[in-house]
């Protein structure tokens, strides 16, 4: 490293105490790679000139170049004059105004930069050249037989560079054994230059690929080997920090995390404008992206407090400087914090909304209202505006090509969807996802993005299929997710919840008590909340009422804090149905009245059908069969239609019960009983295919007595024997049975 | 290769000056002076450029222990390539090397391969193919150094020279590991080459690290502890090292007297390490080493004679040193003439670009000219030299705190702190940093601490006061006043405190408020000689006078904080100086 500075004093760099990268403002250097191009132009401008309907011929031409071009073999097993004849017979652009490689056309310019550059090259470098360039020709052919144009920064090659390095510094120990002599052929191989402009698409790809699809970029130690790699050879190089600081914060590393970004912002100060300008452009603009950038940092490790001064300090700057663009960057994370702490942010939102579309900043604006409709569905805005704005924000998104954000747009409907128990609209909205040719220009051999809408997106769609008894789809779109997303990565903990979500169910539903249990630690590692109510259920199911009812209250609490109103209407619902254990039907009476007030005000129709089940059952055991009848109806409609199989069963089976119930005295029992078994056909189909035993074994009996009483003996029988072979499959069935939907 | 060259001369010259420090009264020294003469002589046969010609005259040839037939055999061989290592040709000495087999010629051998490739890649860094390829010229001899060296190593044919020069290939190519095995291990061969020692000195981070090494026990040591111990900020017990080592006869040693000087400059005992400087000049008048580190305390005391004094003086003898060029950049600094002093620090760093104080310095000089931009890029280049410079982490936060981003210059402060965690400054600093941001239970916290590890600047308490006068803690603020007024009063110096009056003013309300008058009226008076408290000081005396007269007995609360208790002593006017006695230094 020392080199590195003891070096720069012998160039003409420094002025004023700063350390510039260009000596003579020169961009271009000629590298290997480039002379490579160089000669397919030229042989390009050799052979006839191209149509554009003659596109098709580039790759003819192409082909003899990635079979070595003979004036680069020439150039390489010849000497070093025949590099330099090279440069003196690159056709001249400005000789020739017809040609492709006019003085003013890319090609042209490029040519002309290349030919300046290696003009200016001093006597040693020109040696240094063409010493580099025989060492490329020789590792290009050498390590594949594969084209010798291939951009020298593939990732293969970077690995295994990197590698080289590695063990060169981690292999000393096994030194001793091996011969050494082997040592200085990997190490003249370290020596191929990286240049500026490779460095950066390194950079920028590695970038693209931690944001886009983790998967496909270094894995982060490797990653970080390279940055330092990359860093030791140039320090000034800025952006290599702001990489590590990416990379870091992928493996939630505080400390390496802070370190880079600070760095990076000290490096910026430099390179940014003429050092003494406070205005918008250059050092004070970078200034104020600093401290916001700290407190993007400390928000997303959680850090409210640290988070909340850098944000005012960043405030502060940008208000001193009137820097509008920088303020509502602030706003934006100003809310993000305030609804991450878990307070109510949404005046905030608005005018932060309100602001970007003034200062015309639409992805700020889209960001905003995205985050207003998610508030708005969690405190139960009219369904209605919160479509319209999502609609509204959408044809600003197309409009300005926002891809990402259209991407989330849709993942938040799904979600919506969902939430409101439309589970037709929902997978719709998620398949649209899913079959979007993305805008953005798919690039690095990256088949879709994997970003966080897609994983939400599966992770809906595997939960909608696991409803439905598809479990077999359910775990294919599970598989597909863990490949996509590897556990490591930002956005696993999504599927991680939504598996264990699915599989405590089928656990549960199964009467199989002692396989969900584990389940619940799982859970509770991901949500606190979800884990605490999981945790709640089983103890429920187990027996153990008083625990669990002092599980419950305590979540009631929780989520009366965070106004999470879905889990509350949950928790109501299951402090209800422990109510009934205790056959206190009446009591649960008000709890459930609240949580349906609660849904209808939310919109939340699957919790409101729920409820009503609950509520018609209560009724059911209060000995009001036909009040439960009626308001029975008006929940089978949408259960039936958006519901899951589970609830269409239980639902099939109340009606049933109800239907039993009602015609006990009546004339016409005998047709009440026969409504009531097809009912049962009908929920016994369901509860079959979700393989919910337990009830199916309810279902059975109820069938069987029914037959009975209706004289239907081989249905009777039938049913009996089905419901033996189930029961004989089950642990004797509890007491309390009966209080249960 | 300049600095280089230095460098390893300067192991040699120290070790000179050990020598010469050594008197003959002291009759179990001899021992180390004759192993002193012996291991220079050694060190002079390889690489001291003065001694080739006559070594090989007879007149010296008595100071060889022993000729091997080897020896004798590559003489002429070691002769001619010596001369031409002396003229820098490192190729064309290697190149007559190459066949001898004395250890000594194949020391000189590899060690001109070495230097020759240090040199190609310094001059190869001018012709680079762009910025990113710049950095990666490396010393192309390295690799196959090490090769060879290493084939040698596991023969154990390598003696204490060869050793080192294996550690400096290993350090070189960043395989720090095992190069402080290597140089362990030259220690132990060759314990005398001091060379060796100073190279592991930079390689160790920790105490824990220096505990764990296996260090030939020989009296060197001794030196190298101290040392080591002045480098890892333990001030203490590297004073202490050095004193037993005066005490065990190296009193008259330069060496010795100017690392103390260092160690109190480290631990900002400023008249000491002055003394021990000005001793020093007395001894040494012609010493350009640490000399910039006495410039630092001269303008610390901002003595503009003096450093005046100094940089001329030091410019008559040689002006293209860095410890020079850092000189006089101080001196412009002091006179406030920040352009030309950054010039100064620049052709520092010029002379070499490693030299940590210069890069910490010039970013001082931009703060001042608040071109805060290029502060911190030099104090970043600071860092990059030695991460563990707290001046530079130090600075960065200071500039961040004069661009008003008191959040973020936190983690500088935190940063310097975790360095000198015994340092008030970066505490004080820190404490601001809370205060600005209204953080206040920490600010108290910083502050507290600060004053407890020993404040230098005597700040921190005041601090502390106002935050809790602020909070309406008037104990604990009282408290406080109390300990402050008590601090600048016992620490006898006379220095004009603004701030003693607003001290005074807030006890004598105080204790107004509390009922005890005695006290009062005592602050309110001591209040008096102070103009901008003078009136209040009255005003306040009236009042009590007028309590008085109303009969109101004054309260004998004991659990208040009484500090002036020893003033209504009886023996206070007997006191030689008494502490609130200040009308001498009134204006």
């Amino acid at each position: 490293m020392a080199s590195v500075h003891e070096s720069l004093y012998f160039n003409p760099m420094m002025t004023n105490g700063v350390v510039h990268a260009n000596v003579f403002g020169i961009k271009d250097w000629v590298t290997p790679y480039k002379i490579s191009v160089l000669v397919l132009l030229d042989e390009m401008t050799i052979s006839k000139r191209m149509t554009l309907l003659e596109r098709r011929r580039l790759n003819k031409l192409i082909l003899p170049l990635q079979q070595v071009p003979p004036q680069l073999h020439m150039m390489v097993v010849g000497e070093l004059k025949d590099m330099e004849s090279f440069f003196d017979t690159l056709p001249n652009p400005f000789s020739d105004a017809e040609s492709e490689a006019s003085k003013t056309s890319v090609v042209g310019l490029f040519m002309r930069h290349m030919l300046l550059a290696y003009n200016k090259l001093s006597f040693s470098q020109v040696y240094k050249l063409y010493t580099a360039l025989q060492r490329y020709y020789d590792d290009c052919l050498g390590s594949q037989p594969g084209p010798p144009t291939a951009p020298p920064v593939d990732a293969d090659m970077e690995l295994s560079e990197m590698e080289l390095t590695s063990t060169e510094d981690g292999a000393e120990g096994k030194m001793d054994k091996e011969e050494p002599d082997a040592g200085p052929m990997q190490y003249s191989e370290l020596l191929c230059p990286l240049s500026q402009k490779q460095a950066e698409y390194f950079l920028a790809r590695q970038a693209y690929l931690l944001k886009n699809d983790e998967n496909k970029a270094l894995k982060p130690a490797a990653l970080q080997e390279e940055l330092n790699n990359m860093l030791k050879f140039n320090p000034d190089f800025a952006e290599a920090h702001y990489l590590s600081y990416l990379n870091s914060m992928r493996v939630q590393d505080v400390f390496i995390s802070t370190h880079s970004l600070l760095h990076y912002f000290d490096r910026l100060i430099l390179t940014g404008g003429d050092g003494k300008s406070n205005g918008d452009e250059g050092y004070g603009r970078s200034l104020r992206y600093a401290a916001l950038n700290l407190a993007a940092l400390h928000c997303r490790f959680g850090h409210y407090q640290q988070a909340e001064l850098a944000l005012q300090e960043a405030i502060r700057i940008a208000q001193e400087s009137n820097d509008h663009v920088c303020l509502q960057h602030c706003l934006s994370w100003l809310y993000t914090l305030e609804q991450m702490k878990g307070s109510d942010s949404s005046v905030l939102t608005e005018d932060s909304v309100k602001m970007a579309a003034h200062f015309g900043l639409p992805y700020l604006a889209s960001l905003g209202i995205q985050s207003l409709v998610q508030q708005g569905a969690t405190g139960g805005k009219a369904a209605n505006m919160l479509m319209d704005a999502l609609k509204d924000t959408d044809i600003l998104h197309w409009k300005h090509s926002l891809s990402e954000l259209i991407d989330i747009s849709l993942a938040q409907t799904t979600s919506i969807w969902r939430m409101y128990g439309k589970s037709t609209m929902a997978l719709q909205c998620a398949q649209v996802l899913l079959n979007m040719n993305s805008l953005e220009q798919v690039d690095f051999g990256v088949q879709q993005n994997n970003t966080e809408a897609f994983a939400v997106v599966l992770c809906h769609l595997a939960e909608l299929h696991a409803e439905q008894g598809l479990f077999g789809a359910s775990s294919e779109i599970l598989k597909h997710l863990k490949e996509r997303f590897p556990p490591h990565t930002q956005h696993a903990k999504l599927w991680m919840l939504c598996d264990l979500k699915i599989q405590f169910e089928r656990a549960m539903n199964d009467g199989k008590y002692h396989l969900a249990e584990p389940h619940v630690a799982a859970i509770a590692a991901l949500d606190q909340m979800e884990g605490l109510y999981r945790k709640g259920l089983v103890m429920k199911a187990q027996n153990q009422t008083t625990d669990a009812y002092r599980v419950l209250q305590r979540l009631q609490l929780l989520c009366e804090k965070t106004k999470c109103t879905e889990m509350i209407i949950r928790v109501m619902l299951t402090t209800a149905e422990l109510h009934w254990e205790s056959s206190g039907f009446s009591t649960a009476l008000p709890l459930l009245l609240q949580a349906l007030v609660l849904a209808r005000q939310h919109h939340l129709q699957a919790l409101a059908s729920e409820t009503i089940l609950h509520l018609a059952f209560s009724q059911l055991m209060l000995g009001v069969p036909e009040q439960a009848l009626n308001i029975l109806h008006e929940a089978m409609e949408p259960i039936l239609a958006h519901g899951a199989l589970l609830d269409k069963g239980r639902a099939l089976l109340l009606v049933a019960k109800c239907q039993m119930a009602v015609s006990g005295g009546r004339e016409d029992r005998r047709t009440g009983l026969e409504q009531a078994v097809q009912t049962l056909d009908e929920a016994a189909a369901y509860f079959s295919r979700m393989g919910c035993k337990d009830r199916l074994r309810d279902t059975h009996y109820l069938q069987a007595r029914l037959h009975h009483a209706l004289g239907h003996t081989a249905q009777r029988n039938e049913c009996a024997l089905l419901f033996r072979m189930v029961d004989q499959e089950l642990p004797p069935a509890r007491a309390n049975l009966a209080n249960r939907l | 290769s300049a600095s280089r060259g230095r460098l390893e001369g300067g192991a040699t010259a120290q070790q000179y000056e050990k020598m010469a420090a050594l008197s003959s009264e002291f009759g179990d020294l001899v021992q180390i002076k004759k192993q002193l003469i012996s291991v220079i002589s050694l060190c002079k046969e390889r690489v001291n450029p003065v001694c080739l010609l006559i070594s090989s005259a007879p007149a010296f040839g008595g100071l060889r222990f022993s000729l091997l037939q080897e020896d004798v055999e590559d003489l002429d061989a070691l002769g001619l390539a010596k001369s031409y290592f002396d003229l820098k040709e490192y190729d064309r000495a290697a190149y007559f090397l190459r066949g001898c087999r004395s250890k000594k010629a194949y020391f000189l051998y590899m060690y001109s391969r070495y230097l020759s490739g240090e040199k190609k890649k310094d001059d190869e860094t001018v012709d680079s193919l762009g910025p990113l390829e710049k950095g990666q010229v490396r010393n192309e001899a390295l690799r196959e150094l090490r090769v060879e060296l290493s084939k040698k190593h596991r023969t154990g044919e390598l003696d204490g020279f060869t050793l080192y020069l294996y550690g400096v290939v290993l350090r070189k190519l960043d395989l720090l590991k095992e190069a402080v095995d290597v140089f362990v291990e030259a220690t132990h061969a060759l314990p005398l080459h001091w060379g060796a020692w100073l190279e592991l000195c930079n390689l160790i981070t920790n105490i824990e690290m220096l505990k764990s090494l296996s260090l030939p026990d020989c009296w060197i040591r001794d030196f190298f502890l101290a040392h080591m111990y002045t480098e890892l900020q333990m001030i203490k017990e590297a004073l202490q090292k050095y004193q037993s080592l005066i005490e065990a006869g190296f009193s008259k040693s330069t060496y010795i007297i100017s690392q103390i000087a260092v160690a109190y400059h480290n631990i900002r005992d400023i008249d000491q390490a002055l003394s021990l400087f000005n001793e020093l000049r007395e001894q040494d008048p012609y010493r350009i080493e640490n000399m910039d580190t006495f410039s630092n305390l001269l303008y610390v005391r901002s003595m503009k004679p003096e450093l005046s004094y100094l940089a001329h003086n030091l410019v008559e003898i040689d002006k293209y040193r860095v410890e020079t060029c850092c000189v006089i950049g101080n001196y412009y600094s002091l006179r406030s003439q920040h352009e030309k002093a950054a010039l100064y620090f620049q052709r520092a760093l010029k002379l070499n670009p490693r030299c940590l104080g210069a890069w910490t310095l010039m970013g001082h000089e931009y703060m001042e000219m608040k071109n805060t931009s290029a502060a911190i890029q030099a104090y970043r280049h600071a860092i990059e030299v030695n991460k563990r410079d707290y001046r530079a982490w130090y600075g960065l936060g200071q500039t961040y705190e004069i661009l008003k981003m008191h959040f973020y210059c936190l983690y500088y402060y935190r940063r310097a702190h975790q360095l000198r965690p015994n340092d008030s400054r970066m505490l004080v600093a820190l404490g601001e940093c809370y205060e600005k941001l209204s953080q206040l239970s920490e600010a108290k916290k910083c502050y507290w601490r600060a004053y407890s590890v020993g404040d230098v600047e005597r700040m921190a308490l005041l601090k502390l006061a106002k935050l809790h006068e602020q909070l309406n803690e008037s104990d604990e603020a009282a408290h406080c006043y109390i300990i402050y007024i008590q601090d600048i009063f016992s620490c006898g110096e006379l220095l004009e405190h603004v701030e003693v009056s607003t001290a005074l003013r807030y006890l004598g309300q105080y204790y107004f408020k509390n009922k005890r008058y005695d006290e009062a009226s005592l602050c309110a008076q001591r209040c008096c000689d102070y103009n901008d408290a003078r009136e209040e000081g009255k005003a306040l005396l009236r009042q009590i006078s007028q309590v008085r007269d109303q009969g109101e007995a004054s309260s004998a609360d004991v659990s208040l904080p009484c500090v002036f208790g020893s003033l209504s002593n009886n023996n206070t006017p007997v006191r030689r100086v008494s502490p609130l006695d200040l009308s001498s230094v009134t204006p």
